[in-house]
């Protein structure tokens, strides 16, 4: 009920979101109906009602979404207003669903849900809301808006954008310029969208052909084994774009053994050994696009922020946004240190 | 009887199988409303000729003629849709269906040509199971719920939910208590009144006594006699048709003085497992045949099976050359020198996708290998050594095993004793399966191998095989040994006495209790 | 314990000189016919490689990386046509390389250079294939419910180590082991330890007891019991040699992709079991090649690979290995075979 009340008074507060956070000075725990709290920013640091959030992934089988969950905890951490009810990882759609309900059950106050399956877990996103528990829905998208407060992902059509208009501009001079790609698992959608993007951005360099494209499935081991049919199969061209970095050690390894190195490789994710390779710039990887894994730290602070009635700093907005597409940066040698800590492993 | 056709007549049935013949042109004809019982030991061909008659098997030569019209039953479903019925011995019911589901399984009553009307189906299969005496049982209940005895009733209620003139029950009565039995025999009554013809597949000569109108007696997949008068036909005649010879064999002569005086190999004490056989006493000396007469269930292949240590005893003490043996042990029963030919050749003693050569050797592979590597050539000369000492045929130890005949199969896993140099051999049934010409040669390869000093355990159903080989004879009756005397000093006529009645009573007119050792 | 037999009596007089007869060069015709319908498949399938992409496809670079692609599941294979001949299943194959190849990139095991990685990723392979053997042969369970479970477990425990990272491997002598240098003449080291296995499997499955044993207890487990063998060791055995075959297929997978990660091995089971079996190893047991396995996984490879060269994408290269599993199959039922 607190809950509510406070977000109703969301509606009647000031413009003036930074005025309101140096105003108030919310030491209490039980002064969430306090009308200062809302103006406080998402990403206020300083502690607000208790609010506790709970966290439903999938299985941290892989990299990035081993990132994604250390990245939850780690923000939650920070927090003292915060506590963190976090499921075990499953990539079982039912035994997902019955963790959320679980969850629903304990009543919490605000959701993150990174589902294994988006359509699939719809029907229990909707639940959550209806029963009033705010819904973030991370990065996998849920069939309707009805299910999630705010959508908060990475955007894989525009990973594709940026890799291609990077390689784009590097070749640009080239004539006659050929590219292949190492595309991830096909079956999934992301993978769809990441070569759309791709293929779309390459459309405004005429000199640029896209002459070979095998998917691998984000594993070392089937990043190597493509990689080496690949070169195999072309034993000239100028750039490869891969689209997922931990598939891209394998990529790599299939390289040096080829012993390749007369084209430019960029990858996608975001993974630390990426960033080394970047950094030190003495192999074929000379960029990667982000997938950003900080996006579940982002998804705490506007679960939080949801929580405990706030807005986005920086913004003019008094509610959080419905839906926040994070941006797909290109990161090379020149901005690789201002992202090595985000870099997972 | 009716000067009206048979129902049924099947006449020069024959089926081969790779390496034996299971039938040798039976006939068989049966009458409207009668119960015809068919007789025969294991392996006689009773199963095959059913499934011949159910359209389970196409038989190789031979005609069929139903109601008068020639047939041929080329599938299950055509022979069901002249209204045959077959009750297998091991039911083929679908456990986790319901009893109802079980007995229309096939022919459902439905609704618009594919919803399932089951309630239809449940009233019908109680109807059924009503008039097979038993309404007690649930159409709703899951068929793995029931007892033996009730799967037994939806099975035959199954057969009846058809328009049925002829039904064949191949053991019905073997897991039913006598109460069930009677409901049963009153079964079968009602539908004979009703003018279905049984054919009945039973052990037990007195089940056949009570229903039975004629007996068939197959033998080695040949019709020994056909339509016999079930209740004036003495006991001793059809058990004699069943185990006899219909050919005079040739037994090789025994050597003149039985050794009766050497160190027995194989000693066996107070052997005993619970349920199977009681405790018994036997001794084998090299050279010496002996043999254990007994019907099916005498426990005669338990015995054989618990003295290799295919079996763990529950009692008792087997002693090789003097040194007890590890009991339970194959391992140790032929490290010690024992070795078996056992009653189902193909299932138990051979490999049948392999040469005869691997067949022989696999008991001594290691003879033949040096840090486990095979040298091939040492074994092919002595797998040839040991299958031309027993005249296998054909003389070539590449063939396959299954290519072999009966015969010679047996002779590939006595050879495979033999290569392994054993001392005692076992030998369960030696001649099943074997063509009847070829068994001459069978009984003079087991006697040469006993004139050259192995002690030889031999069980056989068939008397006159047992009274013909051994020198000395241990009759069995219920895993009761009940008489023990010299094979000369027996005939025919005594043994399946003490077989069939198992009269404790001794040649010599004194009791014997179930012990083993040599008797005078 | 045992005597041998007594020399063969001569004068029995009813023997016949020794001929072959047509069931014995019907048995090697019938040997060669299996064989011979694989190796016509890979070679046209070569011929299609030739044709479509010439000068990628036939060039000894190509031959290399077929190879090489081909060493890591079939040294698995070499494996499972063991514990296939043998009538038995091993579905953890894929779990167990990636358990041993996590295992055997972790941090601490790293330190121990070469040797250590190469110990532990054996170790690792051979223990599971012992726990594996024990729950079969002397647990009594079925070996398609024990090695299942093995796949869970194995799996579940190579994330827990890992924590879904990927291990990246700094071990020069590794590393340098994959590379061009590492050849030996125009012979990748991965390719040799292949060779050696497929070699070594051969002569155990075709002239040693072990192998006779095998084949026995697969083709009637109780004739083997009832001729002397000791059934259930054997079976242990069997599982024992596919985690070894494992434990070396994670070893090279080391030193081909230069890190261990969770995900490695993904499917190995299925590619293993349907290489087997198109080669003409019965499902059943009781008859096993290796030389068929390995035909089988050199078809796979060699499928993969002109599918890659040619630009063509994922699905249409499953939709191609199921029809080639499916075809090789029915080509072998049409040979004539043998009834039980």
């Amino acid at each position: 009920m607190a809950h509510r009340t406070s977000r109703r008074g969301l509606l009647f507060g000031t413009a003036a979101v930074s005025a309101g956070a140096l105003l108030t000075a919310c030491t209490s725990n039980e002064s969430s109906d306090e009308p200062a709290a809302k103006d406080q920013p998402a990403a206020d640091d300083k502690p607000g009602k208790e609010v506790t959030i709970g966290f439903a992934g999938p299985q941290a089988d892989h990299g990035w979404l081993n990132a994604i969950n250390e990245n939850a905890k780690s923000r939650a951490e920070k927090y003292e207003d915060v506590t963190l009810e976090i499921t075990e990882g499953s990539n079982d759609t039912a035994q997902q669903i019955g963790q959320i309900e679980t969850l629903i059950n304990k009543k919490v106050d605000v959701l993150v849900i990174l589902p294994a399956d988006g359509k699939a877990l719809t029907q229990v996103g909707l639940k959550a809301m209806r029963a009033g528990i705010p819904v973030v829905n991370l990065d996998r998208i849920f069939n309707t808006p009805q299910a999630y407060r705010c959508w908060i992902g990475g955007d894989n059509y525009g990973m594709g954008l940026n890799a291609g208009h990077y390689i784009g501009e590097k070749l640009k001079d080239k004539p006659n310029a050929r590219v292949i790609e190492l595309a991830g698992v096909d079956s999934l959608e992301l993978t769809r969208q990441r070569t759309q993007g791709f293929d779309d951005a390459l459309k405004n360099y005429p000199n640029i052909k896209k002459v070979a494209r095998q998917a691998a499935d984000f594993t070392v081991e089937s990043g190597q084994a493509k990689m080496a049919q690949l070169l195999q199969a072309q034993s000239k061209f100028d750039a490869l774009w891969n689209h997922d970095d931990d598939q891209g050690v394998g990529a790599l390894r299939a390289i040096e053994q080829a012993g390749r190195d007369d084209f430019l490789m960029v990858g996608g994710a975001g993974a630390l050994s990426a960033f080394q390779a970047i950094k030190q710039d003495d192999g074929v990887l000379k960029a990667t696009v982000l997938y950003p894994p900080t996006m579940a730290a982002s998804a705490i602070d506007l679960a939080r922020a949801l929580g405990q009635g706030k807005g986005v700093g920086g913004l003019a907005e008094f509610e959080i946004p419905a839906s926040m597409t994070l941006y797909s940066a290109v990161v090379d040698k020149d901005n690789v240190d201002q992202y090595m800590s985000t870099g997972f492993k | 009887m009716a000067p009206e056709p048979p129902l049924l007549t099947m006449s020069g049935i024959t089926k081969s199988f790779p390496g034996v013949r299971a039938l040798d042109g039976v006939d068989l004809d049966v009458q409207a409303g009668e119960v015809h019982c068919l007789l025969g030991q294991n392996g006689a061909g009773k199963s095959t000729l059913i499934k011949v008659l159910a359209g389970a098997h196409q038989p190789d030569d031979g005609t069929i003629t139903w109601r008068g019209e020639p047939v041929t039953l080329k599938s299950p479903i055509a022979a069901m849709r002249l209204g045959i019925a077959t009750i297998y011995q091991e039911l083929d019911l679908v456990e986790g269906l319901s009893v109802a589901e079980n007995v229309h399984l096939g022919h459902e009553p439905t609704a618009a040509g594919f919803v399932v009307r089951g309630k239809a189906a449940k009233e019908s299969t109680a109807a059924l199971l009503g008039r097979l005496g038993h309404p007690e049982i649930d159409p709703a209940r899951l068929v793995g719920d029931l007892s033996a005895a009730h799967q037994q009733i939806v099975s035959m209620a199954r057969a009846l939910s058809h328009e049925v003139r002829l039904i064949v029950m191949d053991e019905p009565s073997a897991a039913l208590d006598p109460d069930e039995v009677d409901n049963l025999f009153r079964i079968v009554g009602d539908l004979t009144a009703d003018g279905v013809a049984v054919v009945y597949i039973s052990h037990r000569l007195e089940e056949i006594r009570r229903i039975g109108d004629r007996v068939t007696v197959l033998k080695d997949g040949r019709a020994v006699a056909g339509g016999l008068p079930a209740e004036s036909t003495p006991t001793r005649e059809v058990v004699a048709l069943m185990t006899g010879r219909n050919v005079e064999y040739v037994f090789p002569d025994r050597p003149p003085a039985p050794p009766a005086d050497g160190t027995p190999v194989l000693q066996v004490r107070g052997l005993a497992r619970d349920g199977e056989f009681e405790p018994f006493d036997l001794e084998v000396r090299p050279g010496e045949i002996v043999g254990l007469a007994g019907l099916v269930g005498s426990g005669r292949s338990e015995i054989l099976e618990t003295i290799y240590g295919a079996r763990k005893p529950t009692a008792g003490q087997v002693v090789v050359d003097g040194r007890p043996l590890r009991l339970g042990s194959v391992r140790a029963a032929v490290g010690a020198g024992l070795g078996l030919a056992p009653e189902e050749r193909k299932a138990q003693a051979l490999l049948m996708l392999e040469s005869v050569t691997r067949n022989v050797s696999v008991s001594s592979m290691s003879r033949f290998a040096r840090g486990g590597w095979i040298d091939r050539g040492a074994e092919l000369a002595a797998a040839r050594a040991a299958t031309r000492e027993l005249s296998l045929r054909p003389d070539n130890p590449s063939a396959p095993v299954r290519t072999l005949s009966g015969g010679n199969q047996q002779k590939a896993v006595l050879a495979r004793w033999l290569l392994r140099g054993c001392r005692v051999l076992l030998l369960d049934e030696p001649t099943r399966g074997v063509d009847v010409g070829a068994r001459a040669e069978l009984y003079a390869v087991i006697r040469r191998l006993a004139d050259d000093g192995l002690a030889v355990l031999l069980v056989s159903s068939e008397v006159p095989e047992v009274l013909g080989l051994a020198d000395r004879v241990l009759v069995l009756r219920e895993g009761r040994v009940v008489h023990t005397a010299p094979a000369r000093e027996l005939d025919e006529h005594r043994v399946l006495d003490l077989v069939m009645e198992g009269s404790p009573v001794a040649s010599d007119g004194s009791p014997v209790a179930g012990e083993g050792s040599p008797a005078s | 314990m045992t005597q041998p037999v007594s020399p063969p009596r001569s004068g029995t007089g009813k023997m016949t000189p020794v001929s072959e007869p047509p069931a014995w060069r019907a048995l090697l015709f019938r040997a060669d016919v299996r064989t011979l319908s694989l190796l016509g498949v890979l070679a046209a399938l070569i011929v299609i490689g030739g044709i479509t992409r010439p000068d990628e496809f036939l060039d000894t670079r190509n031959l290399q990386l077929v190879l090489t692609q081909a060493s890591v599941v079939g040294v698995v294979t070499v494996g499972m046509t063991f514990v296939i001949t043998s009538g038995g299943i091993d579905l953890s194959v894929g779990a167990i390389v990636a358990l041993a190849s996590v295992w055997a990139t972790t941090v601490a095991t790293q330190e121990y250079g070469f040797a250590g990685i190469l110990f532990t990723a054996v170790l690792v392979g051979v223990g599971c294939g012992l726990v594996n053997g024990v729950l079969i042969a002397y647990g009594g369970v079925v070996p398609f419910i024990a090695t299942l479970a093995m796949l869970a477990s194995a799996r579940g425990l190579a994330l827990l180590i890992t924590e879904g990272r990927t291990q990246i491997v700094t071990v020069d002598g590794i590393l340098s082991l994959g590379e061009r240098d590492a050849y030996v003449l125009g012979i990748p080291p991965l390719v040799l330890v292949f060779a050696a296995v497929t070699i070594v499997g051969w002569l155990v499955l075709n002239r040693t007891t072990f192998g006779r044993r095998t084949v026995a207890v697969g083709g009637n487990a109780e004739a083997a019991r009832l001729a002397g063998i000791d059934v259930r060791r054997q079976r242990l055995y069997m599982y024992l040699l596919s985690g070894l075959c494992c434990g070396i297929a994670a070893f090279l997978l080391i030193v081909l992709s230069g890190s261990g990660q969770n995900t490695n091995g993904n499917l190995y089971e299925l590619d293993a079991i349907a290489a087997v079996i198109i080669g003409g190893t019965l499902l059943s047991g009781g008859r096993g090649t290796i030389t068929g396995s390995v035909l089988g996984i050199l078809i796979f490879t060699t499928i993969t690979n002109i599918f890659a060269l040619n630009n063509l994408q994922s699905d249409v290269q499953q939709i191609a290995k199921g029809a080639i599993i499916v075809a090789a199959v029915l080509v072998q039922r049409r040979t004539p075979s043998t009834t039980t």
